[in-house]
Parts: C-alpha cells; sequence; structure tokens
C-alpha cells in the first residue's frame, strides 16, 4: 500500500467512477439482496429448515433442476451445431438465421410462454400430433423443458461461435494431412477447442433456466407435487403472506445461483488466462 | 475465407470430386438439422404470435391494442423504460470506464457482482423490493407514515425493472474498451486535453456502436420484463399493468387473441431489436 | 529545455522497471535511450512525460521541481509505438486535436488552426491525406502523422517510444534520416527509445544504454561504440565474439593474468583471416562463407574445437584473399581482443601491436 500512495493515475475519474459504480450497486443490488437474506434470517433454524424441506419445495426443487438441465443440455448439442452451421458453412439466408438465434434474448418471455402454450397444448399446431400418439407436452415437465430449451438456447450458440470463428483453419488442415479422418478432426482438434465455451454456453443456459418464471408459467400447468417450479412456490408463499417463506425459499435459490455464477466467472476467468499463455 | 477453402481442395485431387460431394451432403444434413431445430425452437412460436393475434380479423387485433388499459398499460411500459435505460446507460458507461481504463484489486470480484442480475431469478428481483418497501417490508411503516407507494405502484416497477436490467451496458461495453486499452486516451492527455475532453472526444466516439448494442437490449428488457414486475406491481389494471403484465391477464381470462394482439407488440419490439442490432454489429465491423 | 532526472525509481508491484536513474539532458540534445526489451527504457521515457508516478527521486524541466506535474503540465509532446492515432477523426482532426482541446481564451481561431495543421501536414510531407482515416494510411505514413500530431501543441520536449519498430526495413532507414532532419530544424530536446544499436548510433548526439532498470553509460556514439565501459555495453553495440577458454589463451598466449572463466570479446571486423601463418595467428577451418552486399562474413572455428566465430571483411579484402570455401584452412589473428574485469574495474583492450602490455581506458 505504501507504494501505491504515490502512484498517480494519467487517466482521470477513477475515484469518481469507482465510488459511483459501488454505491449504486450496493443501492439497487447488494442492500435489497442483503435484506432477503436477513428476511430468511427472521424465522427459527428449525421453520427455516421445515420451509425449505416441505415435501412440496423438494418437489420443485427437484423439477426445476431437472428440466433446467436437460435443456442445457439440449442447448449445449443444439448450440454447438448452430454455431458450428454459422461459422462454416455458406448458405441463402444465413444471416437472417443469425439474428433470430437472439430471439430468446428479446422477446419477452411472457409472450415466449404464451405462444409455446398454444402451439404445444393439445390442440395446437404441433401439440395434436403428439396428442394423436398419447403424448402430452403443455402442462408436463416436457412443456417446461421447451420452454427452457428456448430461453436458454442462444447463450450456447454465442459463447461458441466467436471461439469457432478464431480457430485456425491450419490445425485441421495439419491434421488432415497427418491421416486424421473428419470424425476424428473434430474430436481431437475441433472439440478441445470449443470444449471451454460450450461448458460456458451451458453453464449460462443452465442458471438462466433455474430462476426462469416468465416463459414457463405458461406452459407448466402448476400443479404442486408435479409441474410446480421454484419460482412460482416463491409467488405463492408471497400471494399467502408467508414472506418468511418466500425469503427462505429464495435464499437457497439465491445461494445456488450465486455459487454457479461464481464458478462461470472463475471458469471464463480461467480460460481466458490460459489463452493469454499462448 | 476464401483462400482457405481453396487450400483445402488442394490436396487430395484425386479424390476431390467424391470427397467434395460427400461434403456437400454432410453440410447440407446439418444445415437441415440445425434449420429444422431452430424452426421448432424459434421460427413458430413467432409465427403463432401473429397467427392468433388476426386470427379473428384485423378489426379485433386493433381493438385489443386500443382499448383504454391496453393504452395504459403501453404508457406505463414506456415510461418505466424511459427512467430504466437511461439510468442504466449512465451507470454502464461510468462502471466500465472505471473497470477498464484502470487496473485494481478485486476487479474480478466487482465484475462478478454486477452480474448478479443475470444470475438471479427476476422473482426474487422482484421480492427483494416487496421485503424492502411493502407494507410488512423494512421501511414500510415509514413510508406509510409519508403516504408514499412503492410497492403495487409505478416507483416499484421501475425499481425492479432497473435491477433486472443493470448488467446490460456495462457488460457490452466493457470487452470493447478493455480491447481498446488506454493509449489513445494517453495520447488525448498528452496533447493537452483534460478528462471530460478526453471521455467526450475520444473514448465516446470509439464505444459508441457497442453502446448502443447495449442500450438496445437493456430497454428490450425493460419493455418486456414479466417476472420482476408481476411480484411488485400488484396487477392493478389501468395503474400497474405493463404491457406483459396485460398479456397475462388477457390470457388467463381466456381472451387470447386480445392477449395475442398485445403479444404481438411486444414480439413486434423484439424483431426491430433484432433488426437494429444486426445494424450496429454490421456498422461496428465495418470500423 | 532541459531535463535532469536525479535518483528516479519506479516499481511494477514487486519488479523494479528503474533503478536509481541518473541523467542530464541539455536542451536541444537528441537522446536515444538504448537497451533490451524489460530495460526501463520504455519506461523511463513514460517517467519524463508524466504517464507514470515515479516511487523515488526527482524530474526537473529546466531545473525546476516537475515530479508532481500532471502530463498536462509537462507539454511533452509524446509519440507513442503504435501510434495511437485516433481512428474515429481524420488526419487534419487529429493534428488539430491538441490545438482544440485548449481553453477558449488560449484556442487559435479556426483558420489559425487551418493553416498551423497545413504547416505540419507539409513538414511531414502529407498534406494531401488531410482527410484520411488512419485506417488508410500505411505504417510510416501513420508515424509521420503522429509526429505531426505531437508537433502541432509546440512542445518543449519531444518523447518518442519505439519510434520506427513496427515498420519494415527501408521505411525506417528513411524515416530515420527524416527525424533528425526534423530534430535540425526545430531544435526540440528529443528523447526515443530504441532497442536497435544501429538506429541509436545513427541518429542520436547522446545514447544512454540501459539494462536491467539501471544506466549502464551515457555518451556520444561514438564514446560509447569505442570505449565501452562493460561487457554488456560492447556486446548490445554490434555483432561480438566471445572467446571462452583455451582459444582465448592461445590467441593472447602473452598475457599471464588471465583468471579462469575469463571471457575475452573481439568484433568481427577486428579478425584478421590470412592464408598463411604469420606470427602467433591460429589454424582454423572455414566452416561457411556469406556475402551481404559489400561485407563478406566468414564462419570459422579453430582446429580441434567447436566454438564458432565470425570474421567480417569488405569485398576488396576478401578478394585479396583469394577465394575461400568451407573446409579451407585459414590463419585467424585476433587484433583487438577486449577483456573487462569484474564489476567496477576499468576494460583491458589487448592490442595485437602490442600485446605485452594491457592497454587501459
Amino acid at each position: 500500500m505504501s507504494t501505491k500512495r504515490k502512484q498517480r493515475r494519467v487517466l482521470p475519474g477513477f475515484g469518481l467512477s469507482m465510488g459511483y459504480t459501488i454505491v449504486y450497486l450496493s443501492l439497487i443490488i447488494l442492500i435489497p439482496l442483503a435484506v432477503l437474506v436477513l428476511k430468511a434470517s427472521t424465522l427459527s433454524l428449525a421453520d427455516f429448515w421445515q420451509t425449505i424441506t416441505d415435501k412440496r419445495v423438494v418437489a420443485s426443487y427437484k423439477l426445476t433442476l431437472y428440466t433446467s438441465l436437460l435443456a442445457a443440455i439440449v442447448n449445449a448439442v443444439f448450440g454447438t451445431l448452430i454455431a458450428w452451421i454459422l461459422v462454416r458453412y455458406k448458405f441463402f439466408g444465413k444471416r437472417i438465421i443469425d439474428a433470430l438465434v437472439d430471439l430468446p434474448f428479446a422477446l419477452p418471455t411472457a409472450v415466449a410462454g404464451i405462444a409455446l402454450t398454444t402451439i404445444y397444448s393439445p390442440n395446437g399446431w404441433i401439440g395434436q400430433y403428439f396428442e394423436s400418439l398419447g403424448i402430452k407436452i403443455a402442462y408436463t415437465p416436457v412443456g417446461i423443458m421447451i420452454a427452457l430449451t428456448f430461453i436458454g438456447l442462444p447463450f450456447v450458440v454465442r459463447s461458441v461461435q466467436p471461439v469457432l470463428q478464431e480457430l485456425d483453419h491450419q490445425y485441421e488442415e495439419a491434421a488432415s494431412t497427418l491421416g486424421a479422418g473428419s470424425v476424428q478432426i473434430f474430436v481431437k482438434i475441433i472439440l478441445p477447442a470449443i470444449f471451454p465455451a460450450i461448458i460456458t454456453g451451458f453453464a449460462l443456459a443452465f442458471a438462466r433456466a433455474l430462476g426462469e418464471y416468465g416463459s414457463v408459467v405458461f406452459i407448466s400447468g402448476n400443479m404442486p407435487m408435479k409441474t410446480e417450479i421454484v419460482p412460482l412456490l416463491i409467488i405463492t408463499k408471497l400471494e399467502q403472506y408467508n414472506y418468511g417463506g418466500a425469503a427462505a425459499i429464495a435464499t437457497v435459490m439465491l445461494g445456488f445461483s450465486f455459487i454457479l455464477l461464481f464458478l462461470i466467472n472463475f471458469w471464463q476467468w480461467r480460460t481466458a488466462k490460459k489463452h493469454q499463455v499462448t | 475465407m476464401i483462400g482457405k477453402e481453396t487450400t483445402i481442395i488442394h490436396f487430395n485431387v484425386s479424390s476431390a470430386k467424391k470427397a467434395s460431394r460427400h461434403g456437400a451432403i454432410k453440410k447440407w444434413l446439418l444445415i437441415a438439422i440445425a434449420l429444422a431445430f431452430l424452426g421448432l425452437f424459434i421460427v413458430v412460436p413467432l409465427l403463432a404470435v401473429f397467427s392468433e393475434a388476426l386470427s379473428k380479423g384485423m378489426e379485433l387485433y386493433v381493438a385489443a391494442l386500443t382499448e383504454p388499459e391496453a393504452l395504459s398499460a403501453i404508457k406505463l411500459t414506456l415510461l418505466t423504460a424511459a427512467i430504466a435505460v437511461p439510468i442504466n446507460t449512465i451507470f454502464g458507461v461510468i462502471a466500465a470506464w472505471g473497470i477498464a481504463k484502470f487496473d485494481f484489486k478485486g476487479k474480478n470480484i466487482l465484475i462478478t457482482l454486477i452480474d448478479i442480475p443475470f444470475a438471479v431469478s427476476p422473482v426474487i428481483a422482484g421480492l427483494v423490493f416487496v421485503l424492502l418497501f411493502g407494507s410488512q417490508g423494512v421501511l414500510g411503516a415509514f413510508l406509510e407514515a409519508y403516504n408514499l407507494k412503492i410497492i403495487f405502484a409505478v416507483p416499484g416497477i421501475v425499481l425492479a425493472t432497473i435491477f433486472v436490467t443493470f448488467p446490460f451496458v456495462v457488460r457490452e461495453l466493457l470487452p470493447i474498451m478493455q480491447d481498446q486499452g488506454t493509449e489513445e486516451e494517453q495520447a488525448a492527455i498528452t496533447l493537452g486535453a483534460n478528462g471530460w475532453q478526453t471521455f467526450f472526444r475520444i473514448t465516446l466516439p470509439n464505444i459508441k456502436w457497442g453502446l448502443l448494442y447495449g442500450v438496445i437490449l437493456c430497454n428490450a428488457r425493460a419493455m418486456g420484463e414479466f417476472g420482476a414486475v408481476s411480484v411488485v406491481s400488484g396487477h392493478i389494471r389501468g395503474l400497474t399493468n405493463t404491457i406483459p403484465l396485460h398479456v397475462e391477464i388477457l390470457y388467463n381470462e381466456y381472451n387470447f387473441t386480445a392477449a395475442f394482439a398485445v403479444a404481438s407488440l411486444l414480439a413486434l419490439l423484439a424483431l426491430i431489436t433484432l433488426v437494429l442490432k444486426s445494424i450496429v454489429e454490421y456498422k461496428s465491423q465495418k470500423h | 529545455m532541459g531535463i535532469s532526472i536525479l535518483d528516479v525509481s519506479k516499481r511494477f508491484g514487486s519488479y523494479p522497471a528503474v533503478k536509481n536513474v541518473e541523467l542530464e539532458i541539455p536542451t536541444g540534445d537528441f537522446v536515444a535511450l538504448l537497451g533490451p526489451s524489460g530495460s526501463g527504457k520504455t519506461t523511463l521515457l513514460r517517467l519524463i512525460a508524466g504517464l507514470e508516478g515515479t516511487d523515488s527521486g526527482k524530474i526537473l524541466f529546466n531545473g525546476v521541481d516537475y515530479t508532481n506535474k500532471t502530463v498536462k503540465d509537462r507539454k511533452v509532446g509524446f509519440v507513442f509505438q503504435h501510434y495511437a492515432l485516433f481512428r474515429h477523426m481524420t488526419i487534419f482532426e487529429n493534428i488539430a486535436f491538441g490545438l482544440k482541446v485548449r481553453p477558449r481564451k488560449f484556442r487559435p481561431s479556426k483558420s489559425e488552426i487551418k493553416e498551423k495543421v497545413f504547416n505540419l501536414l507539409k513538414l511531414v510531407q502529407l498534406e494531401q491525406l488531410a482527410d484520411r482515416y488512419p485506417s488508410q494510411l500505411s505504417g510510416g505514413q501513420r508515424q509521420r502523422i503522429a509526429l505531426a500530431r505531437a508537433l502541432a501543441v509546440e512542445p518543449e520536449v519531444l518523447l518518442l517510444d519505439e519510434p520506427f519498430g513496427a515498420l519494415d526495413a527501408k521505411v525506417r532507414q528513411e524515416l530515420r534520416h527524416w527525424l533528425r532532419e526534423i530534430h535540425q530544424k526545430l531544435n526540440i530536446t528529443t528523447v526515443f527509445v530504441t532497442h536497435d544499436q544501429e538506429e541509436a548510433l545513427e541518429m542520436a548526439d547522446t545514447i544512454v544504454v540501459m539494462n536491467k532498470g539501471m544506466v549502464e553509460q551515457i555518451g556520444s556514439p561514438e564514446e560509447v561504440y569505442q570505449h565501452p565501459v562493460n561487457a554488456f555495453v560492447y556486446s548490445f553495440l554490434g555483432r561480438v565474439n566471445e572467446l571462452k577458454g583455451s582459444t582465448l589463451s592461445e590467441s593472447t598466449d602473452r598475457i599471464t593474468d588471465l583468471a579462469d572463466g575469463t571471457v575475452g570479446y573481439i568484433r568481427p571486423h577486428e579478425i584478421l583471416l590470412n592464408k598463411f601463418q604469420q606470427g602467433d595467428s591460429l589454424p582454423v577451418e572455414v566452416s561457411h562463407v556469406h556475402t551481404v552486399g559489400a561485407v563478406v562474413r566468414i564462419e570459422f572455428k579453430p582446429l580441434d574445437t567447436e566454438e564458432f566465430y565470425g570474421a567480417e571483411m569488405d569485398i576488396e579484402k576478401y578478394k585479396e584473399l583469394g577465394s575461400v570455401k568451407k573446409g579451407n584452412i585459414l590463419y585467424a589473428e585476433f587484433k583487438n581482443i577486449v577483456v573487462f574485469g569484474k564489476e567496477t574495474e576499468t576494460p583491458h583492450v589487448l592490442t595485437d601491436t602490442n600485446r605485452l602490455s594491457a592497454a587501459i581506458h
């Protein structure tokens, strides 16, 4: 610190911008979140434990986790494929497709929710065909998964796309001159290079899916123990004026989101550092 | 790109024809799978919105958009975005300047903290403000004493929207500013420019496309936010309903056509956002 | 403006970039800060400009303490290594920037600015490029615009960070000559950083050789080249052969006080090659001959060793020597072996003509 004291910064505005950033961040984000945890802590430990391990709550944890996970896996596979065709192939309408990938970012979740519900309901455009096969999509966990796949799609594509773009063709050419087939090239050369980006995109999609509300609440049907996601349960508690209960469940979710967020940022920071060395 | 493709074709001349036909089959197969997926998950829902909206004719469509409750929802949404977007834009620019142009300890932690709204469920974003300002909340008694209403009123909606759109502009600017480094700013300082001159004449013109992109995304989210706003709004018709909340109410009343008519406004907004984004990307690549 | 640097140090974290540097630059001098990368030369330049703050020591401009003055107050012209031209401004706007940001009271009128910018463009011979953007210019043109921009604010000191580092050899040669000319015309105190000894020798009035954050030697190009104070300076300024062990003792057999591990240095052009044994010359085997323009370089190794040396001679001398091929045996005479003592000791130069006593500088 003693050497820092004399160090003068050439560009102005560090103190001002940092001060403003930290104050604003605290007021809008940190203090409100602290209040949430504080509220949860007003419950006795036994009450808190009972709230968060209630059967209905545990069922919603399970549902949220496994639908989010499955959706993120689907996105990891198809997102990588979409990134691949956008980077490697030329075809008519590519620019439009590229722009459309971001639709889930731009389309309000409620709109996505009612649209997906309508399509996949038993008499909807797609739902009717599954209905005739005896498969229900809307108002089941499958419907939830479809909504979560929709909102998570851009994450994987947008993580993988730039990495694939920068991947030098020379590596593949070198591999093919060494006699590698196209499957071998993909598995041994390309996949390792884009894998960190796939993981990042997967984790972002997963994190987003865990907290998603708008697009899911219409299609899920919201049946307790069956198709009730965690965010909905929080709202239910709130509507029953059970603020402590809502805060308790929200705190558990918040903790989970924080862990994921730190893992993602740490992972990105580490990959960036690794790239700097090479 | 073209140069690289020709080099691939160069070796393997003998089996080139066979290989290229094999490659073409693979290519179109992959494209077909990807497009089918995108069609199913992105295009079909989008079409469904407009098709349902217009299913009962233009007259009903216009009527759904011009009824007083719809108009007041539109007004409230515009008002909310008009407050939240500029506030978060100013924050974004200032924070990005501090983070990108200087070295300090704890930078990664600060960036992670700024990312929190991306990771936190919008429902929690709404909940925290209910716990803070609601009648049972920490400041509830205080607000009541002064007859101030935040929850189930416009200020709560604005606050929740600010929370969820908080990182958009900073996160868009940070990589651009970090990439550009500080040499141009240093040059400006050696030429006698002061801090403001350096910022407005050097830094800002260099980040303008990224800034615009961040603002567009921030705006799209501000106008479309559902979960957080739903928690704090109280769904008072004509007073605290934003467009997405109005869509929900209509839908839950089985008034599907009207719901989709209003939703089509938001879908249109999303399409405009995507077009603007593409233009901005194109412009910034040209520079 | 004269610059005095008094015992200046600067650390980055735990890394000492500049250590206790003392340097006196008189008004109008043309100074090269020369050293390998990581020697602290760029940091020293940035300390002078105020782009870094000192940890300790003082920097005086014309005898006035400027250590804590801002960059703006120092009124230095700084040319960045990668030019740092404002990419969203035209060349005209780039050069005019320093004038336009002045407070209203001191700001020249529009027509004055225009006149001044065009005068500068004339000086750097790029008048026709006023409306272009930096991305449309070649590296050499960008460099000249960066200089014009720095000169627009009429600095009393001009600081250049590796001014020709990013340019190809031919452009570099042209710009060296041109920068020298501009310095003569304007007579501004100029300091530039370079890692290229040829550039420093060719352009500067004074060379400051730096290594590991410290100044090794200060002097005119002739002084540092002819009379280097230590092995680092000697080997950094030009091609050099190192003589170790048996080769050294054989070629300097009349010197008795050679300790183990003593290293002798000799420049390639100071090795004489003959077809016949003369005096105490050493038999060597030629391993490679190549001609670079008017100079011929011959690589060889003393017989029974695996240590390679290089000799240089002009093409006329080579013709006198007659054709030489790989595998030929020649006799090498080491004319000017230099041996440096430990650290502070003055170097001994062992001259061929007078090997019996070590000449001392």
